[in-house]
């Protein structure tokens, strides 16, 4: 269960994300979505520890992690799929696994399951076949399966995914959603940020729509499924909204 | 098959020295290829080694073992305590740390000193590695053997543990996305401790079975400094192969060479790397440490604002008056800092006619300078008259550094180079009888222009930090060269007794210390009037252009290498007619003069006039004259350590001091100086924040 409440953060001289609130329950998908320069990177980057929160909290199951270093937070419990995937270009598929498996510690808080290498590469078979190239060897498909991979691997309880779509061809965007839609069956909380509610919407709980770093629409899953219409208002660019 | 046999020994010496530069070069290409960090302190950490073995060799194995296990121990501490002093700067980009690293490595090497003496510590091998062995037919020393055997051991075990293990795919994941490491659950932190801790053990390891092949002595530092900036420079980073090969060319250079054709040595080493820098298109630099997302620390102003919130915070009556003072106070730093901002207003204000009344305004500090500076005859002694003379040849040395530092983005350690040229040009001229100043001055400036050419192609195409580290170099392999061309420079006596310089023609030779001011004032005024014309002509600008938008320029078509060239050419002149300048003041010449310590000067002198400011680099080499005279009379000895002090106070307390490196700056406006790619922070990955309309009507 990943809770943010009044989550705001921003840049050198600017707020770049709004006093936020939202919560993933464990086992489900929570979906943001919002247009470039919306704040979405903000906000994983922010929940992930690589941005410092101006105000606001982050809580993993009651835990506060708000403000730790990056490193404390993946160990918490946070993976991240960053966008434009940022696999490490000098190591090896092999080297990328080793590095990245941390088993859960013993008398830790539960995680909703365990990661292995040998798991990971039952999941994404692929990888297997390509343990000995570097990560700048990869395809865009191949490394996006790699940091999904590097993220598992720390047995998150909260994956936070960054368009993990972009630049994928459409055959590959359905795996990666059928893969989000597995993960969160295994009981991850997973919030998915993605430009377009396209494919969002058919595996979200619920959604959310940023727009210049503030909430214009909280939808339940379910209804914007049966009626799109108010997703889509909520998304037009309006004059003075941009 | 005779050559080969008459050169046997220096060749496995050199295989030796080779292998020695590698471990050492090994670590200062992991701490700046993986930690982001070009540790100028790194020859200081070698002989911190060499000392500690050195003092503990008693000629058993014991004596060995101990202080290769002390010597280890102490560098790696100190590698660990650079880590933790450049931590507070890695915002600030490579240069900041590099200059801080500098700092430490002039204070550790005066500390040194005062240790362990100012004369070479001998080291005693274990007796049984005393003695030499028959190598096909010749005596070698079986020590070096031995050496040899150790230093490829410690490379091969360096090697398996960056390539092989976790923690050496943590290290180089950290050299590619210090940030997607930390969200595998590493600290990036603590990768960087150990790295540079890592680098400090190899350091001190080689330092202290070294000792007997560069032994201890106050120009270690210097010496293995230089030889493994060449090294990597050579090698290029990340490739621990061309490190080895590299290593190992130098020290043949450095032995076999020397043993072959001894004149040419030294050019020899200059050469190789100015042949690989050109070959090679572009010497990549690190990516800039990803770090939490924030302004640059400013200590200073930092503690303005602090104290500024507790004044306002006291309660009652107080109130009024504190409140009153501290807005007082802040209006006072506000103006002041509008004022220090005109100083360098081309840039801030591109493309626009300075309006007669800014103009009077902006070149009003100069005057006053310039009107203080011409009263001083009248003011000052002799004795600091001359003083003051040499401050002025500095102080063009420091600017030709801020032209090349602050405008063409070139931060310079070499600059000496150029004005060394300068200087035994003019000597030399006054030798030969060419006494007349203006001749002299248009020589020495022709011949350090030429130098400078010559040197350029291996500079401009490097970028940010790397650049420091070449120009170290080719400073230091000048420094070599002067030392060993001894019809022209005199050698280590340097030249003294030439005829006195006549300030124009049908003048006499001038004796008198206001004389030699009142001469030094005029060239080093027509100079700096000069470079301001044309730091703010359309050539200015296009320099300013490049080190803000390199990409931008080439793609609207400039040739950007031929500004950088011609830039540094330029700068290459200004700094030999300070050289000049120099000898005609002093009326003698020494290497000293063109040193080491000088290029730390003017760079120093940059650094606190803020780069970009030619009337702070002015102001900073007086000031650094004038300390440093009165700390040679109350302390004497004590240069290098007031000056490392120095440094490390400016890189702490004086980040704006930096700002034409950085980039945009709070004080400098809507400056167009974007970082380099280098130089660059962290972009905001997600770099379109809700902009001021980004107003929302829900």
């Amino acid at each position: 269960m990943l809770e943010l409440t009044g989550l705001t953060a921003g840049y050198d001289g600017g707020t770049a994300l709004h006093p936020l609130d939202l919560s993933v329950p464990a086992g489900s998908v929570h979906a943001v979505v919002g247009h470039n320069g919306a704040g979405k990177t903000t906000l994983v980057h922010t929940v992930a520890g690589l941005i410092r929160p101006s105000a606001g909290t982050v809580r993993l199951d009651g835990r506060d992690v708000t403000g730790l270093p990056a490193h404390r937070v993946a160990r918490a419990g946070i993976g991240l799929v960053p966008q434009g995937r940022r696999v490490f270009a000098g190591l090896t598929v092999a080297e990328h696994l080793r590095l990245s498996y941390r088993p859960p510690r013993r008398g830790g808080p539960a995680r909703p399951s365990v990661w292995t290498p040998a798991r990971v590469l039952e999941l994404l078979p692929r990888l297997g076949e390509r343990r000995d190239n570097r990560g700048t060897d990869l395809s865009g498909g191949e490394q996006q399966m790699l940091a999904l991979a590097r993220a598992l691997l720390g047995s998150p309880r909260v994956l936070l995914l960054d368009e993990p779509s972009e630049g994928l061809a459409p055959v590959l965007v359905r795996q990666v959603h059928e893969l989000v839609t597995t993960l969160a069956d295994e009981g991850i909380a997973v919030l998915l940020v993605s430009p377009s509610p396209a494919r969002a919407v058919e595996c979200a709980r619920t959604l959310t729509v940023l727009t210049s770093g503030r909430m214009t629409l909280r939808i339940a899953g379910e209804e914007a499924r049966t009626d799109a219409s108010a997703l889509h208002t909520a998304l037009e660019l309006t004059p003075g909204a941009a | 098959m005779d050559l080969l046999d008459a050169h046997l020994v220096p060749a496995v010496d050199g295989v030796a020295f080779g292998l020695l530069l590698f471990v050492v070069a090994a670590g200062l290409s992991l701490a700046f290829g993986t930690a982001g960090v070009l540790n100028l302190s790194h020859g200081m950490l070698y002989a911190i080694g060499a000392y500690t073995g050195a003092a503990l060799s008693d000629g058993t194995w014991g004596g060995l073992a101990l202080g290769l296990a002390a010597g280890t121990a102490a560098a790696c501490a100190a590698g660990a305590g650079l880590s933790a002093a450049t931590a507070p700067l890695a915002r600030r980009g490579h240069l900041a740390q590099a200059l801080l690293t500098f700092g430490l490595a002039l204070v550790g090497g005066d500390l040194l000193i005062q240790l362990f003496g100012a004369d070479e510590l001998p080291v005693r091998v274990p007796e049984a590695l005393d003695s030499s062995v028959r190598l096909l037919g010749h005596r070698y020393p079986a020590y070096r053997l031995c050496f040899i055997v150790m230093a490829v051991l410690l490379a091969a075990f360096g090697t398996w543990v960056l390539t092989r293990t976790r923690m050496g795919a943590a290290v180089r994941a950290a050299a590619d996305d210090p940030q997607m490491l930390a969200t595998t659950g590493h600290s990036p932190r603590a990768v960087h401790t150990g790295v540079l801790a890592a680098a400090g053990a190899l350091a001190g390891a080689a330092g202290v079975l070294g000792a007997p092949i560069i032994g201890p002595g106050p120009g270690t530092s210097e010496n293995v400094l230089m030889l493994s900036l060449v090294v990597v420079v050579l090698g290029g980073l990340r490739s621990l192969w061309a490190t080895l090969a590299a290593a190992v060319a130098v020290g043949e250079v450095q032995t076999l060479g020397v043993s072959l054709v001894p004149d040419l040595a030294p050019y020899l080493l200059f050469a190789a790397m100015a042949a690989v820098l050109v070959l090679r298109s572009r010497f990549a630099e690190p990516a800039a440490a990803h770090g939490p997302e924030g302004p640059p620390p400013d200590p200073v102003a930092r503690l303005r604002r602090h104290l500024a919130a507790r004044l306002r915070r006291r309660p009652g009556a107080a109130v009024a008056a504190t409140a009153g003072d501290s807005a007082g106070s802040s209006a006072l730093l506000r103006a002041s800092s509008r004022r220090e901002g005109a100083g360098y207003p081309s840039i801030s204000l591109p493309f626009s006619l300075p309006r007669p009344r800014g103009a009077a305004r902006r070149a009003a500090p100069l005057l006053v300078l310039l009107a203080v500076l011409a009263a001083l005859p009248w003011v000052l002694d002799a004795y600091t008259l001359s003083l003051a003379g040499s401050a002025l040849a500095l102080g063009l040395l420091a600017v030709s550094v801020t032209v090349l530092t602050g405008y063409a983005g070139l931060p310079t350690l070499g600059q000496t180079a150029p004005f060394a040229v300068g200087a035994y040009a003019t000597a030399n001229l006054a030798q030969a009888g060419w006494t007349m100043g203006p001749v002299q001055i248009a020589l020495s400036a022709l011949a350090a222009a030429l130098f400078s050419a010559l040197t350029g192609p291996a500079v401009i195409r490097a970028r940010g930090t790397t650049v420091l580290m070449i120009t170290l170099a080719v400073g230091e392999l000048t420094g070599a060269v002067v030392n060993r061309l001894k019809s022209v420079t005199g050698g280590a006596d340097g030249l003294v007794g030439f005829p006195a310089t006549q300030a124009l023609w049908g003048g006499e030779g001038m004796f008198e210390e206001s004389e030699l001011y009142t001469f030094a004032l005029v060239v080093a005024a027509v100079a700096v009037a000069v470079t301001l014309l044309v730091l703010r002509s359309p050539a200015g600008k296009l320099l300013t252009g490049t080190r803000g938008a390199e990409a931008r320029m080439r793609a609207s078509g400039h040739p950007v290498g031929r500004y950088l060239l011609v830039a540094h050419i330029c700068a290459g002149a200004l700094a030999g007619v300070g050289g000049s300048l120099m000898v005609t003041v002093q009326q003698y010449l020494s290497p000293a003069d063109v040193g080491f310590e000088i290029a730390a000067f003017a760079l120093l002198a940059a650094v606190i006039g803020g780069t970009t400011s030619v009337i702070g680099a002015l102001m900073g080499a007086g000031l650094i004259v004038v300390t440093r005279d009165w700390v040679a009379g109350s302390w004497p000895g004590h240069g290098p350590l007031l000056l490392g002090v120095l440094f490390v106070a400016a890189v702490y307390l004086l980040p704006r001091g930096l700002a034409g490196l950085r980039g945009g700056s709070a004080r400098s406006g809507p400056e167009p100086g974007l970082p380099r790619p280098g130089e660059q922070h962290p972009p905001a990955p997600d770099p379109t924040p809700a902009g001021p309309a980004g107003k929302v009507s829900p």
